[in-house]
């Protein structure tokens, strides 16, 4: 799918020629350590730097330039996978081949150089009232997810259960750690983050990869680096409560429940998982989605999610805040079942083919094909599909009882609507 | 077997229209593993005022009933269509808007076996009052859920502000108390009226051999028997040029204001290329005015007056439509005083021109080829554009055909005072302990 050239120490331009899309996609990835503090910092960054630079010092001259490339989208965005904090510059654009203007490619990879290495300085820092308008940027951000009660109701979930671990650090850091930071520590974050990160730079599209990569060897002069010491996942402890019940002014409740597994990305075991977290609640056949809302009429959206990264596996469900005992028991009672092996041929069968489909259909986007083969990395220098489908074929329904078994609730979370009763 | 290219953009489409009056779409896409299909009835919440098939009187039915019947459609008396799909590996799902009902699966195998399961389990109407009954309280969740999601209630209130009497200002999934009075009964009306295969579109995107799934197609078709095509008689109110409701505050658990600034544009009557120039125009019109690189945007987001949740859009069907700008925002009423301000000024003085117009008409160029790489994104807007009697296809060429006067144009139809609304949602007060 990609071919990797190496062009410094902890730089590898990943390259997929293909004429199966109609643009080209750019990623470039900056890794390193994710901690609160660097969280806080590198969103910051990442916002900052798209706002504007030294050729386009404002934003309205940058988003010209941009519209006038023919919408070439470009955004940087902050994210973590494991204890591994990553900003990315994504880029989109048109294939010229499309247009009758030629030459934008150049161009673009020219507005990427800008946007990483001419920042919007004014005296060494980066401009203040710049800097200031974007720190209160990613603090709206953080305080936005209250009013998506689903993710925060998750959010409170982890903070309660895994205080301090990378599972609960949110990818744009906290409020504290955002206000706090001054614009010079601002500065030696950014010179940190292209000197001394790790960096996986993609592109998908129709171009050769000597192309690109000689492009980017003659103008971004990346420097042989060290990249970020790979640290294993801090572990799991359990949490000091196992239930907690919070209010708020809404109708439905929101409930949350958090397993531990010792399986991760990184175990032979893996795969197994996958499967047993489809049989359980990843699918519309899934025994959550048949018995909770099916059968029982309780809930529109029940389901379970594996984080492989963290070893965890999470349910999630709708329902009226007077059901949650009855919900938590039958929600158990069908992990229970999956615990005694009362899985049949064809729950096995449709979560192997809809695992599989899963997988070919992200392909089916370059967005897609860089976050799977980023993430595959790690066990694989050469991800085809295959390598995933082979690992899912021979699990049996044995396997998946055992790996059930070694399941544990750790935290059972409420966000309840009920409070009506408080204010009369 | 009609064949129609677009060498510009390297795609070939294949349509043909079926003696029952389905119209079918194939769209093959090269390099791609997946196919996905969409089965589409011109149906949605709007058409709640009808008269049913083979009778002469019109009659009402509950709120909320398109979206009841789509769910419903998944339940045979065998058991679930879901299963079905996910045995041939298929992720099926539906979705019902203001005019269109639609189910659709992707899959990357099995592609002739889904495609039958899905023209099967669409044209096998199974409600029973057992089943119809044990829908509600999914439903209902499904709606409180909703209820409690701050952005949907924004969005539905402008749009009950906006509109006096058409049915668009009723909530897609109706009410908890509305979807009580559904019964099976109702459900047989609405199908047989609707679900016509002349009432609909095939659209089938990706992995696939024309030749070869059109046959089956026709030949899945050529078995089943059905009614003579008719036409369907829709009854909408009348509906004012001015907006119902000037201004409306709601309170929720937020942690700050969120405000929507609606626009009732002013024609409602366009179908065709007509509705398709006109769309366009106010779009890039809309850009220009309150896009990333406007004089307006720059002012709002430096004074901290936005954030990155602002949105707009324009949006037109056949018998309604909106402009909607909004964000959330500590400055609520400074916010709204600048929208209005921004349109003011270009009604008294239109403030750009070609290079203006060159530079959004780019940007949009970019934006609908970058969306050619969605099968979904074809799929969906391509069904949307035909039931409004327009083709995807004509979309670069009807903006490369612009000029400046079209924007400002179409904007004129937009601008009036009377045609203005704003919702907001304030946070709730938390009472004292």
């Amino acid at each position: 799918m990609f071919e990797t050239i190496n062009i410094a120490k902890g730089v590898n331009v990943h390259v997929n020629e293909t004429t199966q899309f109609k643009t080209i996609n750019f990623s470039i990835k900056f890794k390193d350590k994710l901690t609160k503090e660097k969280a806080s910092a590198r969103s910051i960054l990442a916002n900052v730097l798209q706002h504007s630079n030294e050729v386009y010092p404002s934003h309205t001259a940058l988003r010209m330039v941009l519209d006038d490339l023919y919408g070439t989208s470009l955004y940087i965005d902050s994210s973590k996978r494991g204890n591994e904090h990553v900003v990315t510059l994504n880029v989109e654009t048109v294939n010229d081949q499309y247009l009758s203007e030629k030459g934008v490619l150049e161009k673009v990879l020219n507005l990427m150089y800008i946007v990483l290495f001419k920042p919007n300085f004014e005296h060494g820092l980066f401009k203040e009232t710049i800097f200031k308008r974007e720190k209160n940027a990613v603090i709206q951000r953080i305080e936005s997810v209250f009013d998506e009660k689903t993710r925060y109701a998750q959010q409170r979930m982890m903070e309660l259960a895994l205080p301090n671990h990378p599972a609960s650090t949110s990818s744009n850091g906290t409020i504290e750690d955002v206000e706090n930071i001054t614009n010079e520590q601002l500065v030696a974050e950014y010179k940190e983050m292209v000197a001394q990160n790790e960096i996986e730079i993609y592109a998908v599209g129709d171009v050769k990869p000597e192309m690109i990569a000689s492009h980017i060897r003659e103008y971004f002069h990346f420097k042989d680096r060290e990249g970020a010491i790979a640290v294993p996942p801090l572990e799991l402890v359990k949490p000091e409560q196992s239930r907690v019940l919070e209010y708020e002014d809404m109708k439905q409740g929101k409930l949350h429940m958090a397993f531990f597994t010792p399986i991760t990305f990184r175990d032979e075991k893996f795969p197994v998982m996958q499967l047993m977290n489809g049989v359980f609640g990843g699918y519309a056949h899934s025994k959550l989605f048949v018995n909770i809302r099916e059968k029982e009429s309780m809930a529109y959206y029940v389901s379970s999610s594996f984080a492989s990264q963290f070893g965890l596996m999470f349910v999630l469900a709708g329902i009226d805040s007077k059901l949650e005992e009855k919900a938590v028991a039958l929600i158990l009672e069908q992990l229970e079942e999956i615990k005694n092996g009362n899985i049949s041929d064809i729950e096995l069968d449709q979560t192997k083919a809809l695992l599989t489909n899963q997988l070919k259909e992200a392909l089916d986007s370059a967005r897609g094909q860089i976050e799977i083969y980023d993430q595959y990395m790690e066990l694989t220098d050469a991800f085809e599909p295959e390598f995933m489908i082979n690992r899912w074929k021979n699990v049996t329904k044995k396997d998946i009882a055992a790996v059930a078994r070694q399941l544990s609730l750790e935290m059972t979370y409420f966000l309840s609507g009920k409070e009506d009763e408080k204010d009369a | 077997m009609h064949k129609v290219e677009f060498e510009q953009l390297e795609e070939t489409l294949f349509h043909e229209k079926l003696d029952n009056g389905l119209n079918v779409y194939i769209l093959p896409k090269k390099g791609f593993s997946k196919t996905f299909a969409t089965f589409t009835t011109k149906y949605g919440s709007i058409d709640n005022h009808f008269v049913p098939l083979g009778e002469t009187e019109p009659m009402k039915v509950p709120d909320g009933i398109a979206h009841f019947l789509e769910h419903k459609m998944f339940e045979k008396e065998e058991g679930d269509v879901f299963q079905e799909f996910s045995k041939q590996g298929a992720s099926a799902n539906a979705f019902t808007s203001f005019t269109r009902t639609a189910y659709l699966f992707s899959a990357t195998g099995e592609i002739d076996k889904n495609v039958k399961t899905l023209l099967d389990f669409v044209q096998t109407p199974y409600f029973t009052e057992k089943t119809v009954e044990k829908e509600k309280g999914i439903i209902a969740q499904e709606i409180t859920m909703y209820d409690d999601q701050p952005d949907w209630r924004l969005y539905f209130g402008i749009i009950e502000n906006l509109y006096e009497n058409h049915p668009v200002k009723i909530d897609i999934a109706g009410t908890v108390d509305s979807i009580q009075d559904i019964t099976a009964e109702h459900l047989y009306t609405c199908y047989n009226t609707f679900y016509h295969p002349s009432n609909m579109v095939l659209f089938i995107v990706g992995n696939v051999d024309p030749d070869q799934m059109m046959k089956l197609v026709k030949e899945d078709q050529a078995q089943k028997t059905f009614e003579k095509p008719t036409e369907i008689k829709r009854i909408y109110p009348d509906e004012p040029k001015e907006v119902a409701i000037k201004e409306r505050v709601l309170e929720m658990s937020v942690q700050k204001p969120k405000v929507f600034y609606g626009i009732k544009p002013e024609k409602l009557d366009l179908i065709g290329p007509d509705m398709l120039k006109h769309e366009l125009a106010a779009q890039l019109a809309y850009e220009l005015l309150f896009g990333r690189t406007s004089d307006f945007y720059h002012h709002a987001y430096e004074n901290d007056w936005i954030d990155e949740s602002y949105s707009f859009d324009y949006s037109l069907e056949n018998g309604f439509g909106y402009a909607l700008i909004g964000s959330d925002t500590h400055k609520p009423e400074i916010l709204i005083k600048e929208i209005k301000h921004t349109l003011q000024n270009a009604v008294e003085k239109w403030p750009f021109g070609q290079e203006d117009l060159d530079r959004v008409r780019r940007k949009k160029i970019g934006f609908f080829l970058r969306a050619l790489n969605s099968p979904e994104y074809i799929a969906n807007q391509f069904t949307h554009y035909a039931f409004n009697e327009m083709n995807l296809f004509d979309v670069v060429p009807v903006l490369e055909e612009f000029e400046v006067v079209d924007l400002q144009n179409a904007f004129a139809l937009v601008s009036h005072e009377s045609q203005h609304s704003v919702f907001t949602i304030m946070p709730k007060k938390k009472d004292a302990q």
